[in-house]
């Protein structure tokens, strides 16, 4: 659970404590939903070298950990960084690399997501960083596993283009174990090395008939043929071996190759399925015929050739040392599938007879032994390994977390400071809301990612996942729920007067006997209500917080330099409106000075006469349809707290027409009719008063 | 608590016309839990003022601060250094506050931005409602907890009067006899013998009747 025990620990809310490389995900979903797309964009980079491919292919533990998962459904984390990552707001970005290079030499050994992490990041710390790449492209796994109708290969390209960009020579086509080894990399002065060779060697299958037919196939030689463009030959009828996502990959892209039948034989049952559920459904779809609870016995050849596969059918025993329930055969259950190609997609390790005599790695799976999964550090002084390589086939995030754990422990060692071993944080569970939380909290649909027909899908490797369009993309920010960056209580200011627990509309402030508040940052949705109507401001908070929204009206107002009258517009974020929208409001009614908000709910009748008293002419309020809002009753206070300004206006002689309040449309920010006789009226009337 | 409520616009701005550099004071404690004198209610009254100000070209800058009480000396005192710099007070205290104010600042105008009202009870969020009328002689003993002091509106002490019907009080269906809700509870809690025993004639001195009250212990006095 990310809501810490103890209170010097940083709360990270549940989506970034789940992602291994701590991204921000909150920070850019507020971003999306300030319609702020440059800058979150530049939230995901700054940490990720690869935002393109992560919103297209991480597992997104963030989502399994979200909090808005207790509600409904999770926040579309990693189809909104997509969002972020696809617009032309992307080019903008620039990593500042250090003004001196440090002068120490790093090789990276792989350019899968761990070799192109570390090197960014290397790179970032002013090392001088060669990649060292076996294949003739660039990528490793995300370039040659993954098919392009998941992740296109111009989005690899341009995301190891950007990284570079900061200097980072690139060697392809040259192997370790065979065009170079480690020493010679020190010979040549490299101080350290990092391996990232990834796990591209596929297991076998162990059963008769692998060897020597003609049809059997090894899924990772498999995928690397289709995505490097050979067009292998595929059969008419594939039986892929293997329930992983490298098993999906193979039977849809043998779909895509003309096979008639796809066959995905898996040897336990679909709960214990470890593909991504969204991978199968689309694999169903376009086809494939999956045999649960299935294993392969015998692979039967014709003239050398595949003729069948013979199978037999499984139960589930007691749980293995995994946890899933191994498969016990069932005698007699055996059955032939007549099929003229076998690929075997049952896990890969590493192809450690690569490096085997330089570092040390585990008897049974080959893999690359460190000391820590923070530090790194091979058996070999100068040496790092991380990614596949170490942990056998992951995630990419996975890998990319390696990679910046590498770039730390390698910037320590070629300083000459020593490495210290830190342990994993504690996996954190996010913690359970109470039922009566989830039944105040409104409900929002999750936004759905729209794809190419099947028909279209199975023509060729076309991306089948179109990134969100704007609409849904801010629809789907705003149904975040904003952990952590809720209400906190000064308990110096504050005086006990219950008001936070009378209006919170969760229920969440409690009182002590002797009136201390709590609020519970965790369960918190930072709707401000509490902050607004807390008589002795001691409630703050940290989105859309009282300062900033005074700081906005005032800088609104000062920079406005246009002739006529100044009108503040507030604007409910939760509106259906476009950045276009915005740009469009700024040219064609200058006269307007939006400022958004994160609910008009937030707004207190000292915010409107702030407005007037920085010199505003008049103040509109946009409230968005209510089915959008999520806080559509506290909205309604807004109203009566705007009626209490107009009689304070008027009680000073201002006309209460100068305040309004606008309904926003179904589409747009305003509707402009309204505007435009505000603008009129009060452009009038400002020229009586100054007349 | 002590209720208070803020007085009306006009009021306020034509009491505060024309007097310069003017310090909006709020009170932290019963003036903030009356919506009517904490921080914020500082904050949107300042804010109304310097519009008025605008409006009507009165000079003169609108300062806000604010203490926890303004019925403490140590508080009053503590804002001293910003009262010197400022040409009158707008207290958004209740009454004692503001007199505390002009005790301590003997030379600066102080104005009062509030009506106190009663001591009462919050009935919720926004509404409050008056219990206690400050008599110096509590009876609540006698009248299962429910004072005909502070809720009957003749004040009567043998009570009810021909004026209460199904309940309510004559002045108004609004206002509940408290006499009836005496003699409901007094039945529900099996005591209303307890009405037999006759109430004498009230005595008011403690009540303030006898000239300004003041409070010593001799225990406390340093």
């Amino acid at each position: 659970m990310t809501k810490n025990d103890d209170s010097m620990e940083i709360s990270y809310p549940p989506c970034q404590a789940a992602c291994p490389i701590l991204t921000d995900a909150r920070e850019y979903i507020q971003r999306i939903a300030e319609r702020r797309y440059e800058e979150a964009f530049n939230s995901v980079r700054k940490l990720n070298p690869l935002p393109g491919v992560c919103g297209r292919i991480c597992t997104h533990p963030c989502e399994a950990a979200c909090k808005r998962g207790q509600v409904e459904e999770p926040i579309a984390i990693a189809a909104l960084k997509r969002f972020a990552s696809d617009g032309p707001w992307t080019g903008q970005y620039k990593a500042v690399l250090p003004d001196k290079p440090t002068g120490h030499k790093v090789a990276v050994v792989g350019s899968g997501p761990a070799g192109l992490s570390a090197a960014q990041d290397l790179a970032l710390f002013g090392h001088q960083v060669t990649i060292f790449e076996g294949l003739p492209v660039l990528g490793g796994m995300l370039r040659v596993g993954m098919p392009g109708y998941r992740l296109p290969k111009d989005v690899v390209d341009e995301e190891i283009r950007s990284i570079a960009d900061l200097g980072v020579e690139i060697k392809t086509g040259v192997r370790i174990g065979e065009d170079f080894t480690i020493s010679d990399l020190f010979d040549q002065g490299y101080q350290a090395v990092f391996l990232a060779i990834g796990a591209h060697k596929d297991r076998k299958l162990g059963v008769p008939g692998e060897e020597g037919l003609e049809g059997v196939v090894s899924a990772v030689s498999f995928l690397r043929e289709v995505n490097q463009g050979e067009n292998p030959e595929v059969g008419k009828s594939v039986a892929v071996i293997g329930g992983g996502n490298t098993a999906v990959d193979s039977c849809r892209s043998a779909c895509r190759l003309g096979a008639r039948e796809v066959h995905m034989i898996y040897r336990r049952g679909s709960e214990e399925m470890p593909a991504a559920e969204e991978e199968i459904r689309e694999a169903i779809q376009e086809g494939v015929q999956i045999s649960y609870l299935t294993s392969p016995v015998e692979i039967l050849g014709k003239d050398g050739k595949v003729s069948a596969l013979k199978c037999i059918k499984n139960e589930l025993g007691k749980p293995d040392v995994s946890g899933r329930r191994s498969p016990k055969p069932i005698p007699g259950s055996e059955f032939t599938l007549d099929v003229d190609m076998v690929i075997a997609a049952i896990g890969q390790a590493p192809d450690s007879s690569l490096i085997a005599d330089d570092v040390g790695v585990t008897e049974r799976r080959k893999r690359i032994i460190v000391d820590g999964p923070y530090t790194l550090v091979t058996t070999q002084p100068g040496v790092f390994a991380g990614g596949d390589a170490v942990t056998g086939p992951a995630t990419a995030v996975e890998a990319i977390s390696a990679g910046k754990r590498a770039a730390i422990s390698i910037d320590l060692y070629v300083r000459g400071k020593p490495v210290p071993t830190t342990e994993a944080p504690k996996a954190h569970e996010t913690a359970s809301l109470p039922q009566r939380l989830i039944d105040r909290t409104k409900t929002f649909a999750r936004s759905r990612k729209a794809s190419i027909s099947v028909d279209q899908r199975l023509k060729g490797f076309d991306e089948v996942d179109l990134v969100f369009s704007e609409e849904a993309a801010t629809k789907e920010a705003l149904r975040c729920l904003h952990c952590y960056l809720g209400a906190k209580v000064d308990t110096e200011k504050c005086v006990s007067c219950l008001t936070c627990v009378r209006v919170c509309p969760l229920g969440i402030p409690t009182t002590s006997k002797m009136g201390e508040i709590t609020i519970d940052a965790y369960l918190c949705q930072a709707c401000g209500v509490c902050v607004l109507e807390c008589p002795v401001r001691a409630i703050d908070i940290n989105l859309g917080s009282r300062g900033e929204i005074a700081q906005h009206i005032e800088e609104a107002i000062s920079s406005s330099k246009q002739p006529g009258p100044a009108i503040v517009g507030f604007f409910d974020l939760h509106g259906n409106f476009a950045s276009k929208d915005v740009e469009s409001l700024a040219q064609d009614y200058p006269n307007i000075l939006p400022l958004m908000v994160f609910g008009l709910r937030r707004l207190d009748t000292s915010d409107i006469l702030k407005a007037f008293e920085y010199g505003a002419d008049g103040v509109f309020l946009a409230a968005c349809q209510p089915d959008r809002d999520p806080f559509p009753k506290e909205t309604e206070r807004v109203k009566q707290r705007a009626a209490h300004a107009r009689t304070l206006l008027e009680a000073l002689g201002i006309d209460g027409g100068r305040l309004e309040i606008f309904d926003m449309p179904q589409e747009g920010l305003v509707e402009k009719e309204s505007v435009a006789e505000m603008i009129q009226r009060l452009g009038n009337s400002g020229q009586a008063r100054s007349a | 608590m002590i209720t208070l409520e803020e007085k009306k616009l006009e009021e306020i701005e034509k009491m505060t016309k024309s007097c310069g550099r003017l310090l909006v004071l709020g009170c932290e404690t019963c003036a903030a839990m009356s919506f009517a004198g904490g921080q914020r209610q500082v904050a949107e009254l300042a804010s109304a003022i310097r519009v008025g100000r605008k409006q009507s070209e009165d000079q003169g800058e609108v300062v806000e601060d604010s203490i926890a009480r303004q019925c403490e000396p140590e508080f009053v005192d503590l804002i001293g250094d910003k009262v010197a710099e400022c040409d009158a007070v707008l207290s958004l205290a209740c009454g004692a506050g503001v007199q505390l104010l002009a005790e301590r600042f003997p030379d600066k105008v102080v104005l009062p931005g509030c009506n106190t009202s009663f001591l009462g009870v919050t009935e919720e969020l926004g509404v409050w409602s008056e219990r206690c009328a400050g008599c110096g002689n509590c009876i609540l003993d006698k009248t299962a907890g429910l004072c005909p002091i502070a809720r009957c509106s003749k004040q009567l002490l043998n009570g009810p009067c021909g004026g209460s019907m199904n309940g309510k009080c004559e002045i108004s269906k609004e206002v509940d006899c408290v006499w009836q809700m005496i003699i409901d509870r007094l039945t529900r809690l099996n005591r209303l013998e307890m009405l037999e025993e006759i109430f004498p004639v009230k005595d008011w001195t403690p009540a303030g009747h006898g000239g300004p009250r003041k409070m010593v212990r001799e225990d406390l006095k340093t």
